[in-house]
């Protein structure tokens, strides 16, 4: 622990540390362009020089390359130090063109801010500047090179953060370029932050480009709700529209960075075909006339058949203070409710998972980057959460082995190990990994009940000899892991393997390692939805419900099932049987226009809300506006109305846990200030594990995890036998696998125009042996006879994937909702080449 | 009695003076019948001027409405076909206004200039809410010359990249000899 003196104030670090951050700890911002904590040192832009006065080390160096030492004696302020970084802005600024005034990084531009504070304002050097031709690099990102001062942090966040390698530096010396080597779209999902952070403008933000200075804008925290890990970010409000979304640091979850869906998925807030007035019978009417309508209406039927006849379904965008209202009142009125989770199998993994996460086992997404070995089983983090692949390859960076044991095609910017098994056969896997990876000595120490699970465990004869053979180096590694952790997904695999993750982390744990589980849930509160649910009431039952007439009215909160449900003719005829639908919700949803009674509510940027990860973090977001119509779509692209009143046009929205606390007279609507106290409460008296939280108004940044239940009986249940059962597959058939992609499959970032020119084009993905014996080839299209229609999609034939297994996105150019509910078999000769094969590669 | 007669002579003179302007002509300007010209400097409506060429010189980028101690400028900035960054809309609530000209001295491409024209009362107050069209005039106002986009290093339809004032041609990143 190195003690050292910065401009006379004494600091004792951890050694290892650099004097910039010995600095930064004292509160000493030195400057810097090239530092970057993420990103490390390399001393390229000369202007963090200190002077060291004492010590073994003197004169003027560069503070990011210095480690701190004992008795140094380190000066910001000397006049030297000043005077060398006085002159370095000089000579970066030689060739910086003269258009900050149409620059959008004016304004937070560190460049700029380096420039005015070291006094440099008249440009000396006469000469000529040089200059570059800028590249198309996508409708994310806009390239202006003429402002590059060469710090390489955009070159070390594409290539050795993130793992692509379309963009870095090209020339030497004076003339380094940074780009690619063609103009064309980024190939990485996390492009966004390369406008974080340039320290000037040489990569801008081209979805919110020019639209207003960040002196202008109201920001302020707020979460992503496009996946499950609940990053931190800042929601950009300007003239009553989010305009922009920045990556906000977070110690325990993403860190510095989030990515592309996550920063540009919030123009569904802004839609334009945002429903902001609320409608009865498909006629707009005030909010109060329909608040009565629908009070009247569910009365009446209340009183008809009972109020189990109305089922009331939230979903896993929902805020937890919306989830919590509806669970209550449901509870009073004796309302069915609540779950939003479409297929049943998808419910219970959730619920299992949200069962099975104790504190000991849990890590969050930043401490999975401290991991030695990895196993991925059933989710491809890419397309399912793309910040978990971002962890993952900063934990490949320091060492640790990946796995991933997935039917899907699995791409991630890093090497790793690639196990593709047909879906039943993960736990198979899974147990095989947790039968090699202890001392069989040290488990017999243990005792029931961890050595008869152990015991039960198969051995590697039940699996096929190339399995074998891919799993066993796994093996090998594992066993000299010291932190060992399991990321599990809930998207494919059988809902043992989320029990069987748990049970092979707490092997793991009482044999010695620090092993911890990493679950990845269907959406940015599914957690929450999972705790609350009923594990028997899924939308699939209420289907069910609505089918043999026991459910007469159905309430959608934020949930438009015509997205995720996979049989959208049974939806829509179970749907046209009720007597009444309510829909309420921001999105203009095929659900919202089929509502009988409709009622708008307020998206997170303008009322904030809460929300639960995937490892139980309850974390805050904060209003960033106070809603109504945009004014560009108000003044139809010229000056705003001429028009002067009181109240904003458009604010019609309210939160969706308010118009709902208005349905029911003994819950009186808190203000906005006292709800999130009250749900406090509430959650507190619904499940234990809300008990122990702060008040939520007191959330630390980071947010607060939930104290999971221990629910040891659940522990080392395994029916093996079952389980050999399902890992055959099917011989003569398909399993189809519904899955999510980065872009296209996930409902709100669909309505962002900027990320549909980065959507894949969507096709039927599958093994080449299946392909060659179907006799398609690539690019084929084919006519799938799936349960309920014709489906033509063209044909990917792709290597790293499993074989038995065909895979569809949920994207939205497919028409896919035609397949029954549950696990889907397809048998090979309902799939044939269509008439006519065209389009290109998917 | 020396200071009796100073006392006297003090009141003669300051009289002899009143006397003298009785018959001086008035120096009283019959405004509104005669209006004064004012110097160029003199700081009332303000206007958005064109460069040389006639295009607009406002490239919207904020910097008035940051300075504007009563927050009067308002504006959007949007991005023409050519590549010019330009004022969508750009609002001055002359209600508001105090004429300080501190938005004069931040604009960086001499577009926003104050006038002497001072005579700018309205019964309505919403006539008092200048659009940008209100703003826009036909001339360069104080400033000649400046052209910013001949400066600026962007590409627009003013010039290439490597075509504008002191620039170097664009480096060619495919080759590395000198």
């Amino acid at each position: 622990m190195p003690k050292l003196i910065i401009d006379d104030q004494e600091i004792e670090v951890a050694s290892g540390t650099k004097v910039i951050q010995a600095a930064e700890q004292l509160g000493i911002m030195i400057p810097r362009f090239c530092y970057h904590p993420a990103l490390g040192s390399v001393g390229a832009c000369r202007v963090c020089a200190v002077k060291l006065l004492e010590g073994r080390l003197k004169g003027v160096q560069m503070s990011c390359m210095i480690d701190a030492q004992d008795g140094m004696v380190v000066s910001t302020t000397d006049e030297e130090a000043v005077d060398f970084r006085t002159h370095v802005i000089e000579w970066l600024m030689l060739n910086h063109p003269h258009d900050c005034p149409v620059c959008d990084e004016g304004g937070h531009c560190l460049l700029q801010d380096m420039t005015v504070s070291g006094g440099h304002g008249i440009r000396r050097y006469l000469g000529k500047k040089r200059t570059y031709q800028d590249q198309y690099l996508g409708p994310l990102i806009r390239h202006e090179m003429n402002r590059c001062i060469h710090c390489y942090r955009c070159s070390r966040f594409y290539q050795e953060f993130c793992g692509y390698r379309d963009l870095g530096a090209l020339q030497s010396a004076n003339r380094t370029y940074f780009g690619r080597f063609q103009d064309g779209i980024l190939d990485s999902p996390f492009t966004g932050n390369l406008s974080d952070i340039c320290p000037t403008g040489v990569y801008t933000d081209k979805p919110s480009r020019f639209r207003g200075r960040r002196w202008d804008y109201q920001r302020s925290p707020s979460l992503c709700i496009h996946c499950c890990l609940g990053c931190h970010t800042i929601a950009t409000g300007r003239y009553r529209e989010i305009v922009r979304q920045e990556a906000r640091f977070s110690e325990a979850v993403n860190g510095h960075f989030i990515c592309d869906r996550g920063r540009y998925g919030f123009f569904y807030a802004n839609h334009e075909a945002r429903p902001r007035r609320a409608r009865v019978a498909g006629d707009e009417v005030s909010y109060d006339q329909a608040l009565q309508a629908l009070k009247a209406k569910l009365a009446e039927i209340s009183k008809r058949s009972g109020p189990g006849a109305i089922a009331c379904v939230s979903s896993d965008r929902s805020s937890l203070e919306t989830q919590a209202v509806l669970k209550r009142i449901g509870r009073m009125r004796g309302w069915r409710n609540f779950s939003g989770f479409m297929p049943q199998g998808l419910a219970q993994k959730v619920q299992l998972a949200v069962a099975r996460l104790e504190p000991a086992l849990s890590v969050s997404l930043r401490e999975l980057e401290g991991a030695d070995f990895i196993v991925v089983v059933g989710a491809d983090p890419i397309n399912e959460a793309p910040m978990l692949a971002l962890a993952l390859r900063q934990a490949r960076r320091k060492g640790a082995a990946i796995a991933v044991i997935d039917p899907r095609p699995i791409a991630l910017p890093f090497d790793f190990q690639h196990v593709a098994m047909v879906p039943g056969a993960i736990s198979l896997g899974l147990g095989l990994l947790a039968r090699g990876s202890p001392d069989e000595a040290a488990i017999e120490k243990l005792g029931p009940p961890v050595s008869d699970f152990y015991a039960a465990l198969p051995t590697p004869e039940v699996m096929n000899a190339s399995d074998q053979k891919r799993l066993s180096p796994l093996i090998r590694d594992l066993r000299s892991s010291r932190r060992p952790v399991i990321v599990c997904g809930t998207a494919v695999g059988p809902a043992t393997v989320v029990g069987l993750a748990a049970d092979w982390a707490l092997l793991l744990q009482a044999v010695g390692k620090k092993a911890g589980l990493f679950y990845l849930l269907p959406g940015a509160n599914a957690f929450s939805a999972g705790i609350l649910s009923d594990p028997e009431d899924t939308f699939e039952k209420t289907v069910e419900g609505i089918e043999n007439g026991s459910i007469k009215a159905l309430m959608l909160v934020e949930n438009n099932p015509f997205w995720q449900f996979p049989d959208r003719a049974r939806l829509e005829q179970a749907l046209a049987r009720l007597d009444l639908l309510v829909v309420l919700d921001y999105l203009n949803s095929a659900a919202a226009q089929q509502a009988h009674i409709f009622l708008p509510t307020a998206t997170l940027y303008e009322i904030g809300g809460l929300f639960v990860n995937q490892e139980g973090r309850v974390q805050a977001a904060q209003r960033a506006h106070s809603g109504g119509i945009p004014i560009a779509q108000s003044g139809g692209g010229g000056h705003p109305p001429r028009i002067y009143g009181a109240g904003v046009p458009g604010a019609e929205p309210r939160p969706a846990w308010r118009t709902l606390a208005e349905l029911v007279e003994e819950v009186v609507p808190p203000d906005e200030a006292r709800m999130q106290s009250e749900v406090g409460v509430w959650l507190a008296e619904e499940d234990p594990r809300f008990a122990d939280l702060p008040p939520f108004a007191e959330l630390p940044e980071d947010g607060a995890r939930l104290n999971h239940k221990r629910d040891g009986a659940s522990r080392f249940l395994v029916n093996w036998t079952a389980e050999l059962q399902k890992s055959r597959g099917f011989d003569d058939s398909f399993e189809l696998l519904a899955v999510d992609w980065t872009f296209g499959t996930e409902e709100l970032a669909v309505y962002s125009a900027c990320l549909k020119a980065l959507e894949r084009k969507p096709g039927l993905l599958m093994h080449p042996d299946d392909a060659g014996r179907l006799g398609l080839t690539d690019g084929d299209e084919v006519a799938m006879q799936l349960d309920r229609g014709t489906l033509k999609v063209p044909v990917g034939v792709v290597a790293n994937m499993a074989p038995g297994v065909i895979v569809l996105p949920r994207h939205r150019l497919l028409e896919w909702q035609r397949l029954a509910c549950g696990r889907i078999r397809l048998e090979r000769d309902r799939i044939r080449k269509a008439a006519s094969p065209q389009g290109p590669k998917p | 009695m020396a200071t009796a007669w100073e006392s006297v002579r003090a009141l003669a003179s300051g009289f002899a003076t009143t006397f003298k302007h009785l018959w001086r002509p008035p120096i009283t300007e019959e405004y509104p019948e005669y209006k004064r010209p004012l110097p160029v400097r003199s700081r009332a409506r303000i206007i958005l001027t064109r460069d040389p060429d006639g295009a607009e010189r406002c490239v919207a980028c904020y910097l008035c409405s940051a300075v504007c101690p009563v927050s009067c400028i308002s504006m959007q900035a949007t991005e023409s076909e050519d590549g010019r960054r330009y004022a969508a809309w750009f609002r001055i609530n002359f209600a508001r206004c105090i004429y300080c000209g501190f938005c004069e001295e931040a604009c960086p491409t001499s577009a926003i200039q104050l006038t002497p024209d001072f005579e700018n009362c309205q019964r309505d107050i919403l006539k008092l809410v200048y659009e940008k069209q209100d703003l826009l005039v036909d001339h360069q106002g104080k400033d000649k010359e400046y052209n910013f986009y001949k400066y600026a290093g962007v590409a627009t339809d003013v010039g290439a990249k490597g075509a504008h004032h002191r620039e170097e041609k664009p480096v060619n990143i495919r080759s590395n000899l000198p």
